[in-house]
């Protein structure tokens, strides 16, 4: 194998500029925009990877379907507006975690710890606005708990990429020390971020529970896809006039209207007023946040030499080594990157459960198995350098959806556990089988 | 490499040289010293070399028990923590740690690891319980126990059959597992808040309650130990006097003395602390937990399939090098889904005893199932069985038990206010990470 530290070694298949539809390029885990001439091939194609065990997306998107229509007969409530923006509200803390668990799942690894740095973030930030206390501002609080998150992946990191130690022990006995610490910070039985007099208090919890206006929420989805329509629109036309391989025009317009429909669907939907009495109505913020989480590191993992490098090291470690890929710091950013967005999960957990307690610090730990499960029901795989960011968030849905719909129907949470856990490991299983469909793969 | 059925791969390459002479690099290359030393002086020469080249077996974890011991007699208050009651509650509390880090052993020393052990532990302790209740289903204490460990078995039967046979990391499995379990635990018991206790008056539920609690009068102790010892001292005497007679390698004589001698003032120790009086001097409380000898069968039981039967060689040779274990004839599914489902059916005897600890009461907040695999997985590995398979004896997940027991007492002995309880999260791991960095930086300096 040659080095070429500028290129990603995974990317072999590019190299074969096979522009004929043949099956055997395209079960060897080659885009299929890269040789699909009209919108007909391309679905052939796709088609032809869903069956040789590359399917992305679509089984987690068919089971999003099976689970709302499942839910919706046993419970028309289910689909309703109210219930559909509880049940983002509900998912949104295990998409983010899912997120920071996909930064480890791609390395080969796993953080056992995520849930507890959620915890860990959300008790920082509480208490640091606390007026009694600390009394910093909310930005400073965010910031501080970040960091705070941050440094700990990092430290983890360190010792799995350094140290070489495994990181579902690291990441085990990092998680114990966390409960520990993050007890120590609540200091007492309780703290709360509910009290409406404090600017502070009332920012942070702004940041689950506050909506934009129906006005606002318009006005930011035209933005939005016009943004991401142009941006799709001008790329396709830059690679075209460059001569390089490009899906067909009729592609690019397809998903640009499908994003417009997905997004004018969940503003119509947040736009209905959802409270029993008075007005609840507008996109919540933390749409807006998971959008800014997934946007920012699907870009970092999909369009960096960091991203390429982190598949590249999930994919075959030794083989990028050998590139030129220095992977003790892939892996500490990795976990350090884990620990970030489980931050960010902590600020959103912290503003969603309003006062914080031992007994919620201790239960943040079950996340854990939800943001694994959430990423392998997603698409990403257990082995690494299989899966991307927007698994996790569709993961997360999948689980919520579950959660949601049990409970709706009032089953007891004991049972609702027993079906989570045995949807994770089917997800585990699927994923092997799969591995073992896909050519070339062990 | 050649396949030879019934030898273990693992330890065939070292045995089949027989270079009597000492030298130390023989000794640093995994070499038991009694092969190696002619007299008692070169076999403790040998084993100190084996102990630098980062083969130290018990030896840490002895240190460590001693050092915590010390400690804590130090710095609680009154010196209480070495008081002869104290260290009968250490035990009682360490056992359930000892039995749960014995079953990860078996795991471990597969090369996987069961995240599960906690969950299983638990739904064994409440089966067994609840098949004991009357009014209820009545059963005999044996066939409850019994049937708790199958049921549990045939859990863990499930889970390495997912390994095994899918070859599914076994952490995930078995984090599945956990949630699962979890779950049908609160079920078994009947709901959240239920709690399922034992009847002392009825002698068949008084049985169970008796495993940890349940005390032996101390003559009857003393009796025991010397039949112990004696049974212990004449087998290992007349085995080293057989492989002498057939011309195989034997430990110097003198090294089988002091072995014998040491279990005999263990044992006498053990019986002499625990026949002091503990309770009032009015109501008298003295004698031998039933929970020791319990423990003593359990070790003895897997000790020996560990290192006297096929299935204990077959379990190293997996876990040393599974290519060559496979080549070498040994069914790797088969031994696997065994390994896991032993360690569950292990588990659910620790899960039975730490019911009993708890005065016979079982509810879901008699234990945390989450932090009772991280103390087991602690345990074994501070006790110096490796992560990373092929390395550890049951004898291990003891001591590291006890360890872990002596540290949990210890901490609550101190009266540290709002700071204990983070501190029973935050010393069990950092002792694990610690115990982890050993294992790894010892397979380094191994070189494997």
């Amino acid at each position: 194998m040659t080095a070429d530290p500028g290129q990603t070694p995974v990317g072999t298949g590019v190299g074969t500029a096979d522009l004929t539809l043949d099956a055997a390029a395209v079960t060897a885990d080659v885009p299929a925009e890269l040789f699909a001439q009209s919108l007909g091939q391309y679905f052939r194609a796709s088609w032809q990877r869903v069956r040789g065990g590359n399917a992305g997306v679509l089984p987690v998107l068919l089971a999003l379907v099976v689970v709302a229509i499942g839910f919706q007969i046993a419970n028309s409530k289910f689909l309703g507006a109210q219930n559909l923006v509880n049940l983002f509200e509900q998912s949104t803390i295990y998409m983010l975690l899912a997120i920071a668990e996909i930064f480890a799942l791609l390395l080969g690894e796993i953080d056992l710890s995520v849930g507890l740095v959620m915890g860990l973030s959300s008790v920082v930030v509480a208490e640091l606005v606390q007026p009694t206390g600390a009394n910093w501002p909310w930005w400073a609080a965010i910031i501080a708990a970040l960091l705070a998150s941050t440094a700990f992946g990092a430290i983890q990191g360190t010792l799995v990429s350094r140290l070489k130690m495994p990181s579902f022990i690291v990441t085990l006995g990092g998680l114990l020390i966390l409960e520990g610490v993050a007890i120590i910070v609540l200091g007492g039985s309780l703290v709360g971020i509910g009290n409406g007099g404090f600017t502070n208090e009332v920012y942070l919890y702004n940041i689950f529970w506050g909506t934009f206006s129906p006005v606002v929420g318009w006005i930011l989805l035209v933005v939005l896809v016009g943004a991401a329509g142009g941006g799709l629109w001008l790329q396709d036309a830059r690679k075209r006039r460059r001569g390089l391989e490009t899906a067909p025009r009729s592609l690019v317009a397809m998903k640009i209207l499908l994003i417009a429909v997905a997004g004018i669907a969940v503003v119509a939907i947040c736009n209905v007023n959802r409270a029993h009495a008075g007005t609840i109505e507008g996109v919540p913020f933390i749409i807006a946040i998971v959008l800014v989480v997934l946007l920012a590191s699907t870009a970092l993992l999909q369009r960096t030499r960091f991203g390429r490098y982190v598949y590249a090291i999930g994919g075959n470690p030794e083989a990028a080594r050998r590139a030129g890929v220095r992977l003790p710091v892939i892996r500490t950013w990795c976990f350090a990157l884990a620990g970030l967005i489980s931050g960010i999960a902590g600020v959103l957990f912290a503003s969603w459960q309003v006062s914080l307690t031992t007994n919620i610090i201790k239960a943040s730990n079950s996340y854990v198995l939800l943001a694994v499960a959430a990423a392998v029901i997603g698409g990403t795989s257990l082995f690494g350098g299989r899966g991307k960011t927007i698994h996790g968030v569709l993961g997360g849905l999948v689980i919520g959806g579950i959660y949601n719909g049990l409970y709706l129907l009032g089953v007891s949470s004991q049972w609702i556990d027993v079906a989570v856990a045995a949807v994770l490991i089917a997800a585990a299983v699927i994923d092997v089988l799969s591995r073992r469909g896909a050519p070339g793969k062990a | 490499m050649t396949a030879d059925h019934g030898e273990s791969p693992a330890t065939a390459a070292g045995t089949g040289t027989a270079d009597l002479t000492l030298d130390a690099k023989v000794a640093e290359a995994d070499l038991p010293p009694q092969l190696v030393a002619q007299s008692l002086g070169e076999y403790m020469r040998a084993s100190w070399l084996r102990i630098r080249g980062g083969n130290s077996g018990v030896l840490p974890v002895i240190l460590a028990i001693v050092i915590v011991a010390v400690v804590f007699e130090i710095i609680t208050p009154e010196h209480a923590y070495l008081r002869p009651s104290n260290l009968v509650y250490i035990f009682g509390l360490s056992t359930v740690y000892m039995i749960l880090a014995i079953a990860e052993t078996i795991v471990l020393l597969l090369a996987e690891v069961d995240l599960s052990v906690g969950a299983v532990a638990l739904i064994g302790g409440a089966i067994a319980f609840k098949l004991v209740q009357q009014p209820g289903p009545n059963w005999p204490w044996w066939a409850a126990i019994l049937a708790a460990l199958a049921i549990c078995g045939a859990f863990g039967a499930l889970q390495g059959a997912l390994v095994a046979l899918l070859r599914i990391p076994s952490f995930v499995v078995t984090l599945g597992g956990f949630l699962l379990f979890s779950g049908i635990l609160i079920i078994i018991l009947g709901g959240a808040d239920s709690t399922v206790s034992l009847n002392t008056d009825d002698p068949n539920q008084n049985f169970i309650y008796d495993m940890v609690q349940g005390l032996i009068s101390p003559l009857f102790g003393w009796i025991i130990l010397a039949v112990v010892v004696g049974v212990a001292g004449t087998s290992q005497w007349f085995r080293a006097a057989a492989r002498r007679r057939r011309g195989l390698v034997t430990p110097p004589v003198g090294v089988t003395v002091i072995r014998i001698a040491l279990v005999t003032i263990v044992g006498a120790a053990v019986v002499l602390v625990c026949s002091v009086n503990r309770g009032t001097t009015l109501k008298h409380v003295t004698g031998v937990p039933w929970v020791i000898p319990i423990v003593l069968v359990v070790l003895a039981a897997w000790t020996i399939t560990l290192q006297r039967t096929r299935f204990g060689r077959y379990m190293y040779a997996i876990g040393g090098n599974p290519e060559s274990a496979r080549r070498a004839g040994v069914s790797l599914p088969k031994i696997r889904i065994w390994g896991f489902a032993l360690c569950s059916a292990t588990a659910a005897l620790g899960g039975i005893l730490l019911g009993s600890f708890f005065y016979g009461q079982y509810s879901t907040n008699t234990a945390d199932p989450g932090q009772l695999v991280l103390y087991t997985v602690a345990a074994s590995v501070i006790g110096g069985v490796s992560l990373f398979g092929g390395r550890g004896k049951a004898i291990h997940g003891v001591l590291g038990g006890l360890l872990i027991g002596g540290i949990a007492y210890g901490v609550s002995l101190l009266s540290l206010g709002s700071l204990s309880t983070p501190l029973t999260y935050i010393l069990p791991g950092g002792v694990l990470l610690i115990a982890v960095l050993i294992d790894v930086q010892s397979r380094r300096g191994a070189g494997a």
